[in-house]
């Protein structure tokens, strides 16, 4: 059983969205602009033209951030949001009752209602497509083509994630909400 | 056994069950009462064919009107329940004649609000097998739902040993259903006071302002209840009870002001991210400044004071405002925790940064929600035809 994180070396992204449409593509997500379980965030220029802050553009990539303290599994009334036995936060079609009670919970806009099944659905690690085969890459981390993305167990010791993580500085996002976010953000 | 020796009914026939004296306020009522049931009916319908596309609820502003409507009723419903056991609970004698209309107006309110709630959930049936199967005790609305289960089951006893005259019996149920009413309404609040995502309600403010709040509704909703009764020509005994409703009234109103005001004060105070922005949005709509504080709050207290209690018709007037103001608060709560959206970067070409998430209800979540009021109507029209809710004179 493995403990499954992500880093995310944000600066280099590129804001292709290969990794919004491969997600798509490999968990069959619906069309439309609301259903997305990733997505990447644009920070617009800062200054009036011609002064203007090119450092301060920058994209971040985000989805469900894997919290090992989750406000959508806690406030859940029917434990349809559950840890599997990768640690990974995930939702049971069958048990939930779509009270959206964690899509207001969650502070990090992650969930969103499936049409498919009238369920709420969001990042799962690709774990009933790539994992349930055996993989243990994401499908966007496997696509993104200036490689931001490193998927990985964070109980070994020898993953490329963990070596990552004892090496270069990184920051969690909201992390004054104890949420204890499982995804990586490299400074 | 039959149903009647179970609970004493009236006998009444088809023709008197749809036959009411033809004056003004009964066919108003009446009127009101079909088109809000049609208006229900059409929500209801619309929603059945469309589901959840058939709402304006989106991705961020997930919970919509009929979130706030469910509130509303069963807010009406604890009220009513903390009202009543003033008198049949705690003994004051005043109050004990509000005993049975009380009660059957808590029920009504708290069964209208579960079929209110039936048509937003997604999976209402699911809900049941699942609370029980697989229950999450750290989350508020397994709490919610399972207290408020228990709770409209005192209450039902409670209302069936009333009826019967059977002191001992509704003493011991109305307890229980206070106590587990207080705990449910209070769990209520907690389910928008967990929320640590969203910093405006997040905090112990809410579970007690629902109390608060519930006493309020239940104070207006028996001057409505008895204006209607009476038509504004008051028993003695009645206006004895009314003018001290009045005065109590009076008081929790000053309270909720006074938390309104110190909410408000400690909200801006600071400036927090995502709290002090909502809060001035806040004390700009006019949702919150002529629902909430005029309606709501500030003419039914202005009625009391200026008559020290004394006016009852002026406070049965005041309480449908009040009762629009008390809508208000409802509806503010739901849209004001979702308002500052979670996600502050652009994620699509041509989209402007996201700011303050605009909600309009739907035709359909007005038709279900506001309808809703209809379906209480009826169910309080034939409580009133099948039960005596009147108190005994003898008992005075
Ligand atoms: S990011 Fe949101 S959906 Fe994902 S685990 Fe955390 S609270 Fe749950
Ligand atoms: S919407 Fe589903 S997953 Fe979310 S809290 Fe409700 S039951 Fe759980």
């Amino acid at each position: 059983m493995a403990r499954y994180g992500m880093v995310l070396d944000y600066k280099n992204c590129i804001n292709c969205k290969a990794c919004e449409t491969a997600c798509k593509e490999e968990n069959g997500i619906l069309l439309g602009a609301d259903n997305h379980r990733i997505w990447v965030g644009t920070k617009e220029i800062e200054g009036e033209f011609p002064f203007l802050n090119i450092a301060s553009n920058n994209f971040l990539p985000s989805q469900c951030q894997q919290c090992a303290n989750a406000p959508c599994q806690e406030v859940c009334p029917t434990n349809a949001t559950y840890y599997d036995e990768n640690s990974v936060v995930r939702v049971d079609p069958d048990k939930c009752i779509l009270c959206s009670y964690c899509m207001t919970a969650c502070p990090y806009d992650a969930r969103y209602v499936d049409d498919r099944t009238k369920t709420v659905d969001k990042c799962n690690f690709c774990a009933d497509t790539r994992i349930a085969r055996g993989e243990t890459t994401t499908a966007c981390q496997n696509t993104c083509p200036t490689k931001v993305r490193i998927f990985g167990d964070l109980d070994d010791p020898n993953s490329e994630i963990s070596e990552v993580l004892r090496t270069r500085d990184h920051f969690t996002l909201k992390s004054h909400l104890g949420t204890d976010p499982r995804l990586f953000y490299l400074t | 056994m039959t149903l009647k020796s179970i609970i004493p009914m009236k006998d009444i026939s088809l023709k008197e069950l749809f036959s009411f004296k033809k004056s003004f306020s009964n066919v108003t009522m009446a009127i009101l009462t079909v088109v809000l049931l049609a208006l229900f009916l059409a929500g209801s319908v619309m929603y059945f064919i469309d589901g959840h596309h058939a709402y304006n609820i989106s991705r961020e502003h997930p919970w919509g009107l009929i979130i706030a409507m469910y509130v509303f009723f069963v807010v009406s419903s604890t009220g009513l329940c903390i009202m009543s056991s003033i008198g049949h609970v705690f003994g004051i004698k005043e109050f004990e004649i509000i005993g049975k209309r009380a009660i059957i107006g808590a029920i009504i309110t708290i069964t209208t609000g579960f079929i209110v709630i039936a048509l937003e959930i997604g999976h209402p049936v699911t809900m049941i097998i699942y609370n029980i199967l697989t229950p999450n005790f750290s989350s508020a609305i397994w709490w919610m739902g399972t207290l408020y289960g228990a709770y409209l089951g005192f209450i039902i006893f409670e209302f069936i040993f009333l009826v019967r005259e059977n002191h001992k019996w509704s003493k011991f149920f109305g307890l229980g259903g206070l106590l587990v009413g207080l705990a449910a309404h209070s769990n209520l609040g907690a389910v928008f006071g967990f929320l640590i995502a969203r910093p405006i309600a997040n905090g112990v403010f809410f579970p007690i302002y629902f109390i608060l709040s519930a006493m309020i509704t239940g104070s207006y909703l028996l001057f409505l209840m008895y204006g209607f009764r009476y038509k504004m020509d008051f028993p003695e005994e009645v206006k004895v009870m009314l003018t001290k409703l009045a005065k109590i009234l009076g008081l929790l109103l000053a309270i909720l002001m006074f938390f309104e005001i110190w909410r408000m004060l400690t909200a801006i105070y600071g400036g927090m991210p995502g709290r002090a922005e909502v809060a001035w949005h806040i004390l700009g709509s006019s949702n919150f400044l002529i629902g909430e504080v005029l309606l709501g709050m500030v003419i039914p207290f202005i009625v009391i004071l200026a008559s020290k209690g004394t006016n009852i018709k002026g406070m049965v007037w005041a309480s449908i405002l009040g009762m629009i103001g008390i809508f208000f608060m409802r509806y503010d709560l739901v849209h004001d925790t979702q308002v500052m959206p979670l996600q502050l970067l652009k994620i699509r070409e041509y989209q402007l940064p996201p700011t303050f998430i605009e909600y309009f209800p739907s035709f359909a979540e007005i038709g279900v929600s506001i309808g809703g009021i209809g379906v209480c109507f009826v169910m309080y029209y034939l409580a009133d035809k099948f039960f005596e809710l009147d108190h005994n004179k003898k008992d005075m």
